[in-house]
């Protein structure tokens, strides 16, 4: 049992509605794609184990809703991520507009401790569409945007063709590891006997 | 920060509940829609054939309706129909149609539906490797187990599990950590979910969240109770120090420092069905005679005034002296936390031992350092010292503890206890002023009429078993089971009765009452408390009232006459009367 020190990580998946964020979870993690759209309520959690570099992680994947209803729920969701992946529709501007939205109000709900050097990735989902004729934002516009941002990764996908997918969650597992802290300090304190018995109750008895 | 621990919500409580619940809604709660299709039928059945204590908790019986701890939250407006006592069963507004179920868990999951196996360690007292790792959430074995046990921490992260793989079962922890920090963002606790025969019962402590879904008619006061043991445990191995870590890094994974720990979990986990101690606050004692004890607590007091903080001589769960620096004290859950931690982990017993450990009653911030030496298969002492550097001493302390108990015969003598001085409602003292038919039995009679079908067996009118509290000893007895309860499964449900019996007598809300006398199918409870202790018997279901008040009293009589013998006395243990807390570390 002590040898099963697999680590996991918590990625979180946010874009808006009808991006595709449930489509590209399911066929990276099921390999399966379906054209019926079915709005997340909430959220959704999936689980993959990958193996890189010889170690063995477990993703855990937040597939969040995108209406903009639930986004009260940011907090509760956002809050000790590893990873956060933003998606738009390379058809719709809008979505890739509202990027910088999702961006900043993850950072805000999530707080991360680092928040310059917070590992994001971004994903340009349905590429496949009318054999790219729909297309109204440019790999150059979506690239130029994520250097502005820190040099954020980004990659072209497609759910439906499963094109690019593997590998775009390669590279959100690997952006999550390298966020990792070395080894997070566990120190704990030894009783003080000094005043032994007495300050110690009052701690012992907040109840 | 933390509500005051309330083991009795009122009605108003359960108002922001209800609209917590259908808020809830909003979550896809995975799961509902692609459950087996023969998940409501007769397959529940299947584990049932190894009766032993684990399969009666571990799975569902086919009486008891299926239902996982997940589809629960689909169950709910079924309950409604066919269970009149769930009438807040709609707490819970069943999950969007639209939820996409579980096809996704799939991809982690390696094997969907294991038949479980049948296990073959049916001899075994009770299971300790069952934790079932190749399950995770989809599995159908996964979803009848009676009670579930989490850990995780606020970000969702998952940090022990009773069943199955922690990882597999990372998208169950993040449903979890949704539900618990969605009612939390709006100001609100949740304390409990009832879901058909499901509780799903919450305790949030910090940055770690501890979850039981359970169907086993608990009350919600008895499982609060059972995860804050929980928590108490995982605090006695790692400190609260830990809250630390997540202040630091919310991403904080703390699975991996609870490496090896499962069986430690599992222990206390069964201890909850077999240990009074688990819901009594109190702790129990080997029967000694009274020099026996001297001899033993001398020679321990003797050692604390050299620099330890505490010294504990146990025979397995139970004390046979203890001894504490000072003023220091100890409460009795840290004992119970402490022996199950001792007799849980294997590597004790093979060799003396040094290790940090954190007693959460006493402190639960920092470590103390434990040495700890079996002295035989059964006997074991605890030294407990702030002083990381103590082994040597502690050591030679041990050989002079040694010395002593070999001498005075002390270890002889708790070999005999163990087999011998019990307590046995048959021997309950006769009442001279009675002829009636409960005359003294020898143990020789005892057997013989253990082999007789009658239900009246055990003790005088019709008593079969109590248990005795003392609440200045902060410690109690109790009787042997008769033949009457003699397997786990009657045994537990007895334990569980009397869970509920102390339940219903602490209600803050009623309570605290002085009697209760109560009677059903199985049997006839009493209960009396006044202000020194607190008596939990049960009668056969036809006892008469009157006659089984009377022999409460002469139990209570018994108890006193034994009292030098069944109970520790010392003046650190005294001190706790004005300490006791009940519920919340």
């Amino acid at each position: 049992m002590a040898s099963r020190r697999r680590m996991l990580l918590k990625v979180i998946i946010l874009g808006d509605s009808g991006v595709g964020k449930t489509s590209l979870m399911n066929q990276y993690v099921n390999k399966r794609f379906s054209n019926q759209y079915k709005a997340t309520i909430g959220a959704d959690f999936l689980t993959k184990e990958v193996q890189i570099d010889d170690r063995l992680f477990t993703l855990q994947i937040w597939d969040t809703a995108g209406q903009e209803r639930f986004q009260s729920l940011g907090v509760a969701f956002y809050r000790g991520a590893d990873c956060c992946v933003l998606v738009y529709d390379v058809n719709v501007t809008k979505s890739f507009e509202k990027l910088n939205n999702w961006r900043e109000e993850f950072l805000i709900q999530a707080s991360p401790s680092d928040p310059e050097n917070f590992p994001f990735v971004v994903l340009g989902n349905k590429i496949d569409v009318d054999g790219g004729n729909s297309r109204t934002v440019s790999e150059k516009k979506a690239k130029a945007w994520c250097a502005s941002k820190g040099n954020i990764p980004y990659f072209e996908t497609s759910a439906k063709e499963g094109f690019n997918v593997e590998a775009a969650f390669e590279c959100i597992a690997r952006n999550a590891i390298k966020n990792e802290p070395e080894e997070d300090m566990y120190l704990p304190d030894t009783i003080d006997v000094g005043g032994a018995g007495r300050q110690q109750r009052s701690s012992g008895c907040e109840c | 920060m933390e509500d005051p621990p309330n083991p009795n919500p009122n009605p108003a409580d359960s108002q922001p509940q209800a609209e917590a619940g259908a808020r809830l809604a909003a979550l896809s709660l995975r799961g509902g829609r692609d459950l087996p299709p023969d998940f409501h039928s007769s397959e529940i059945h299947e584990h049932h054939l190894d009766d032993d204590d684990e399969e009666e908790e571990g799975y569902l019986t086919a009486a008891s309706r299926g239902g996982s701890s997940i589809c629960a939250w689909k169950e709910a407006p079924d309950g409604l129909h066919d269970d009149d006592k769930e009438g807040d069963g709609d707490d819970v507004s069943p999950p969007s149609p639209s939820s996409s179920g579980y096809a996704g868990e799939r991809g982690s999951s390696l094997d969907d539906d294991p038949e479980p196996d049948p296990d073959p360690e049916p001899a075994q007292d009770w299971p300790r490797d069952k934790k079932h790792l190749d399950e995770d959430d989809a599995s159908s074995s996964w979803r009848k187990r009676k009670k579930h046990f989490f850990i995780l921490s606020n970000s969702g992260k998952p940090i022990y599990s009773r069943y199955g793989d922690e990882h597999k079962l990372a998208g169950f922890s993040a449903t979890l950590q949704a539900i618990i920090s969605f009612v939390e963002n709006s100001g609100d606790h949740i304390k409990f979910v009832r879901a058909g025969k499901h509780q799903i019962v919450f305790l949030v402590k910090g940055p770690i969240y501890l979850v039981c879904i359970s169907c086993t008619e608990e009350s919600y006061e008895g499982l609060r109770g059972q995860l804050e043991l929980m928590y108490g445990q995982l605090l006695l191995i790692l400190t609260k120090s830990v809250n630390r870590c997540f202040e630091k890094n919310p991403k904080f994974d703390m699975a991996p420092l609870l490496g090896g720990t499962d069986a430690v979990f599992l222990s206390l986990i069964h201890a909850f069905s077999w240990n009074p101690a688990t819901f009594l606050h109190a702790y129990t004692c080997l029967p000694l005679v009274q020099a026996t004890r001297q001899a033993a607590s001398a020679v321990l007091q003797d050692v604390a005034d050299s620099g330890v903080l505490f010294a504990l001589l146990m025979c397995e769960h139970k004390v046979i002296s203890l001894v504490g620096a000072q003023k220091a004290t100890l409460h009795p859950d840290d004992i119970l936390l402490l022996a199950n931690f001792i007799l849980s982990s294997e590597s004790f017993r093979t060799s003396e031992s040094f290790s940090p450990i954190c007693l959460p009653r006493y402190n639960p911030m920092a470590f103390l350092y434990a040495y700890v030496h079996f002295f035989d298969e059964h006997t074991y002492v605890t030294l407990l010292t702030t002083r990381s550097d103590a082994f040597y001493d502690l050591k030679e302390s041990r050989d002079r503890i040694q010395n002593v108990l070999l001498k005075s015969n002390v270890l002889i003598e708790v070999q005999r206890s163990l087999h011998e001085s019990t307590l046995h409602v048959e021997d309950l003292p006769t009442d001279t002023n009675s002829q009636s038919a409960s005359q003294h039995h020898s143990s020789q009679d005892r057997s013989s009429q253990s082999l007789s079908p009658d239900m009246a067996i055990g003790g005088p009118a019709g008593l079969w078993h109590f248990i005795y509290k003392s609440v200045y000893l902060d410690q109690y007895v109790s009787s042997e089971f008769p033949s009457s309860i003699s397997n786990q499964k009657q045994q537990k449900r007895l334990y569980k009765a009397y869970q509920k019996l102390y339940a219903s007598m602490h209600d803050k809300a009623t309570g605290p009452h002085k009697t209760q006398f109560r009677r059903d199918d199985d049997y006839v409870l009493f209960c009396w408390i006044t202000q020194d202790f607190e008596l939990y018997a049960a009668f056969n279901p036809l006892a008469d009232k009157t006659q089984a008040i009377k022999m409460c009293n002469r139990v209570c009589q018994w108890v006193r006459d034994l009292e030098n013998e069944i109970f520790v006395y010392g003046e650190s243990a005294l001190s706790w009367q004005y300490h006791h807390c009940w519920g919340g570390i």
